[in-house]
């Protein structure tokens, strides 16, 4: 509980309605996208950068931990408030201060909807490329903190590719600037490097620097549907093979085939074993030529392969994909997802070691990949309230980590680590390298302050 | 006097790779300091031994690929990987390399494009930079803003602590969010943080055609102002790079003028259109002898002579000054460029990168970099930028009026330093203060 003067002093900094300290309120900032939850002391939604260091200033008088919060999406834990702590919610600082086209820059603040300012850039013909899939509800705050992913990593990469600077409030509440907003502003170590993807364990970003670029001008979409999920990955490795980077190889195993059509009514054959989304992007005389190459590998080994003709038949194809997630609770109430991640010419083998927990564990998981950067998403269903069973499915995304690190992984390919996979990270890591971590967070935070029990234990 | 005990150094590396006589040292060493030795290790191990035994000595130690900047280190050891240059694994699947880090830049690049791939970084210095120096630097050069800066073709690394432990870390993924960003931290750390001992090097397919087009201006402002017409038609090339003619010459000989080199890197058919668009474009603002390069030789010779003008550029840090604005706000910058050098043609040395909105000045001898850097630093910001680095940091701070800033970001860095080299003992000319 937080004494009657810390929050009398919270309701002076940001004002009395951005304070929550009752019951309810408090529940709503317990969860997160995992199965997770905490209960924090209380919820602070500061305005200003300036409000933030009064915060962590106060925080800091009494001894009271902070966890950063955007939109609360993630699937790491990487916003539950674990320990005795209040969370401090970016959702009020949703202001975009800039968008400079010309100059390839925009300026916003954390908790601004990457939805949101996709919308801005897209009236000026412009894109923020990183869209994980959560990027109609999560911040660019999150997206920092997480160092999200998305669909389009293959060719653009992902969030940390995209952060030009950062504004942050450190855990002494002093505030420094990171980078700026070009290449070269980095001040001798590349603190935003560092930044990005620490879930807020170093410090509070109260605003960023964003690289935008200009929206492809052509895009083609392509479907392809195999029998078989080795035959997708063989195409995929043929494409690669070939030279041609497309901006998207997104692959679904006939599970989410089913739950999908279920819903979409795609047309999508209920007997195929995989599809494939296949989309390239670039200048519109390139086009062709890459489509027909991709048509000419997919063909030989795919049982159909279609290319969109109008932006309905590419709606068409994304509906299933975007809906992957969401269907399968039509099986199962429950699922728990995985960003494993696999150096791509594994992939055939990290699906074969998706059966094989499927099958070790005798629970149902439906596979939704980014195949070209060998990121599966295993979905694993079950039903929260059978316990029994939510052992299993937590011994079995163990399994899947390890079968990842066996074919030379990463537990995390884009979701982060926070609370849920923190466990596996010293099977990750060398212990010179966990020790490593250890060194740049006491840099930052000796007094372990910020988001405290996320990714490392000091 | 040195306490640096050399029979201990024969020992671990064996008696050929220790060299302590100064005529034979020379060809090893840049900058006035005067290390007692030169030692070449031939693998990790033997790296970690020699560091280890400095720590215990308290020895300061720096490190280089093939030549070792000798500053800070009068009376300790100069470790040269040139030893360590092999490409331990070409994966043509994974799109990626594992490479040692006293392989050559120039030698990298060779292998990968025999093997049909591209590594976009360009070598800081063409004959001497190493692989584990260009991430050492970890700079972003005029190729960055199509391909992205140098860290982001690291995807993992093996390094020797400046405590000797040996740190591995990374994997084949293309996307890894695993633990805090260690590998990418590491990259610009020149250094400080570790030696680099192995590179996992992530590699892109070869564009399917390259091609460039060059053309000749009357002076920087109307050379610059093709650009700007450039970004505002969409068309974003490889390089969009300009030199003034003080330096012409060095990148492509009997250049009478300012010269426009725009590299085009992609597929065929686009690159084809590109090239007469941005020819026109050129002809149209002013460029004369403006021409299309097709051929393969012609090509690389203008991209070496490029490479050359900005090596000779990075050879001398003392001597010029860069700074960054918007890119579209490249002709105000100039414009107040000038009022500050007289005529950028004349100037000792003027380069623009026009896709990051970055300029690289050759100073004339006796200038007052410092000032000048204050008065540019002002000048850049008003246009959305500053001087690059850590210098530019200080200068932004000063704006601000923010030692505060200034005062946290150097305790934050040398705290970090810190942390890493307890004893100071790697890199120690390597400064965080500007």
């Amino acid at each position: 509980m937080l004494s009657q003067t810390v929050v009398k002093r919270l309701k002076e900094i940001v004002g009395e309605k951005n304070v929550v300290t009752d019951k309810v309120g408090l529940l709503t900032y317990g969860y997160d996208g995992t199965l997770l939850s905490g209960e924090a002391l209380g919820v602070v939604s500061p305005q200003t950068t300036e409000q933030v260091v009064e915060v962590v200033k106060l925080m800091n008088e009494h001894n009271i931990k902070l966890v950063p919060r955007g939109a609360g999406t993630n699937e790491s834990g990487g916003t539950i408030p674990s320990e005795e702590s209040v969370v401090i919610s970016f959702t009020k600082m949703t202001k975009i201060h800039e968008i400079d086209t010309e100059n390839f820059v925009a300026v916003v603040e954390p908790g601004v909807i990457n939805f949101d300012l996709q919308v801005e850039l897209e009236k000026k013909k412009f894109y923020f490329p990183p869209d994980p899939s959560s990027y109609k509800a999560s911040t660019i705050g999150g997206n920092v903190g997480e160092c999200s992913g998305g669909p389009k990593c293959f060719k653009y990469g992902v969030t940390r590719d995209y952060i030009l600077g950062l504004e942050v409030v450190l855990p002494n509440g002093k505030v420094i600037q990171t980078g700026g907003r070009n290449f070269q502003s980095e001040p001798g170590y590349d603190l935003t490097r560092i930044i990005v993807g620490a879930e807020g364990t170093l410090g509070l970003v109260t605003k960023v620097f964003v690289r935008i670029i200009p929206i492809p001008r052509a895009k083609k979409t392509m479907l392809a549907i195999y029998d078989k999920v080795e035959d997708a990955s063989q195409t995929v490795a043929d494409i690669v093979a070939a030279g041609i980077i497309p901006t998207t190889l997104e692959l679904m195993d006939n599970l989410l085939i089913n739950t999908t059509e279920d819903f979409t009514h795609a047309g999508i054959p209920r007997d195929a074993g995989a599809v494939l989304i296949i989309e390239v992007d670039g200048y519109p005389e390139d086009m062709d030529g890459q489509v027909k190459t991709i048509g000419e590998i997919a063909k030989t080994i795919a049982k159909e392969f279609k290319v969109a003709q109008s932006a309905v038949e590419v709606d068409q194809i994304w509906t299933s994909r975007r809906s992957a997630f969401g269907s399968v609770a039509r099986v199962r109430p429950s699922y728990g997802v995985n960003d494993i991640t696999v150096p791509r010419s594994n992939f055939p083998k990290a699906i074969e070691g998706v059966l094989k927990v499927a099958k070790d564990f005798g629970v149902t998981i439906g596979v939704v990949a980014h195949a070209g950067d060998g990121n599966l998403h295993p979905l694993i269903l079950f039903d929260q309230r059978n316990k029994e069973e939510t052992e299993t499915v937590h011994t079995a995304e163990q399994a899947l980590c390890m079968m990842a690190l066996d074919l030379k992984g990463t537990i995390s390919g884009e979701h982060g680590i926070g609370l849920v996979k923190k466990k596996y990270l010293d099977k990750e890591f060398t212990p010179a390298a966990m020790e490593a971590f250890r060194k740049v967070k006491r840099s930052f935070d000796p007094s372990n302050r910020f988001n405290p029990g996320k990714v490392i234990d000091l | 006097m040195s306490n640096v005990n050399i029979s201990k150094l024969k020992g671990i590396v064996g008696d050929a790779n220790v060299i302590d006589s100064p005529s034979e040292m020379a060809k090893y060493l840049k900058g006035q300091g005067k290390p007692a030795v030169v030692v070449l290790p031939g693998n990790t191990s033997e790296v970690s031994s020699i560091v280890k035994l400095a720590n215990e000595q308290n020895v300061k130690l720096a490190v280089g690929g093939a030549v070792v900047d000798t500053l800070g280190i009068t009376g300790g050891i100069a470790m040269v990987m040139s030893r360590m240059n092999q490409i331990l694994e070409m994966d043509h699947l994974n799109l990626v390399a594992v490479v040692e880090p006293g392989l050559l830049h120039k030698e990298f690049l060779l292998k990968v494009a025999e093997a049909g791939l591209n590594f976009p970084p360009e070598p800081y210095e063409v004959e001497t930079s190493s692989v584990g120096g260009c991430f050492a630097i970890g700079d972003s050069d005029s190729k960055s803003f199509e391909y992205g800066p140098t860290r982001t073709f690291l995807l993992g690394f093996e390094m020797v602590l400046p405590t000797g432990e040996i740190l591995d870390i990374g994997n084949k993924c293309i996307k890894n969010v695993s633990g805090l960003d260690f590998i990418h931290f590491a990259v610009g750390s020149q250094g400080t943080f570790g030696i680099f001992t192995k590179l996992l090097v992530k590699l892109l397919p070869a564009p399917e055609a390259k091609k460039a087009v060059i053309g000749t201006f009357a002076s920087m402002h109307k050379a610059n102002a093709t650009f700007n017409t450039l970004i505002k038609r969409n068309v974003h090339p490889t390089r969009m790079n300009l030199i003034n003619a003080s330096l012409a010459k060095t990148a492509k000989s009997g250049t009478e003028g300012q010269l426009v080199i725009i590299d085009l890197q992609g597929f065929k058919e686009s690159g084809k259109n590109i090239a007469n668009e941005v020819a026109t474009v050129l002809t149209l603002g002013g460029g004369f002898d403006v021409k299309i390069i097709e051929d393969e030789v012609e090509y690389e010779q203008l991209i070496n002579g490029w490479l050359k003008v900005r090596a000779d550029l990075n050879a001398k840090p003392a001597q010029t000054v860069e700074f960054v604005v918007g890119p579209m706000k490249m002709p105000q910058a100039l414009a107040q460029l000038e009022a500050l050098t007289g005529d950028l043609g004349a100037y000792p040395g003027v380069i623009v990168e026009g896709l990051l909105g970055y300029v690289c000045l050759a100073l004339p001898e006796g200038t007052d970099k410092l000032a000048l850097a204050t008065k540019l630093n002002k000048l850049a910001m008003s246009l959305g930028g500053n001087v690059k680095g850590l210098l530019g940091h200080k200068l932004k701070a000063e704006v601000y009026n923010d030692a505060e800033m200034w005062k946290q970001t150097t305790s934050l860095l040398s705290e970090l330093r810190q942390q890493f080299d307890p004893k100071g003992i790697l890199n120690p000319g390597v400064s965080l203060e500007a």
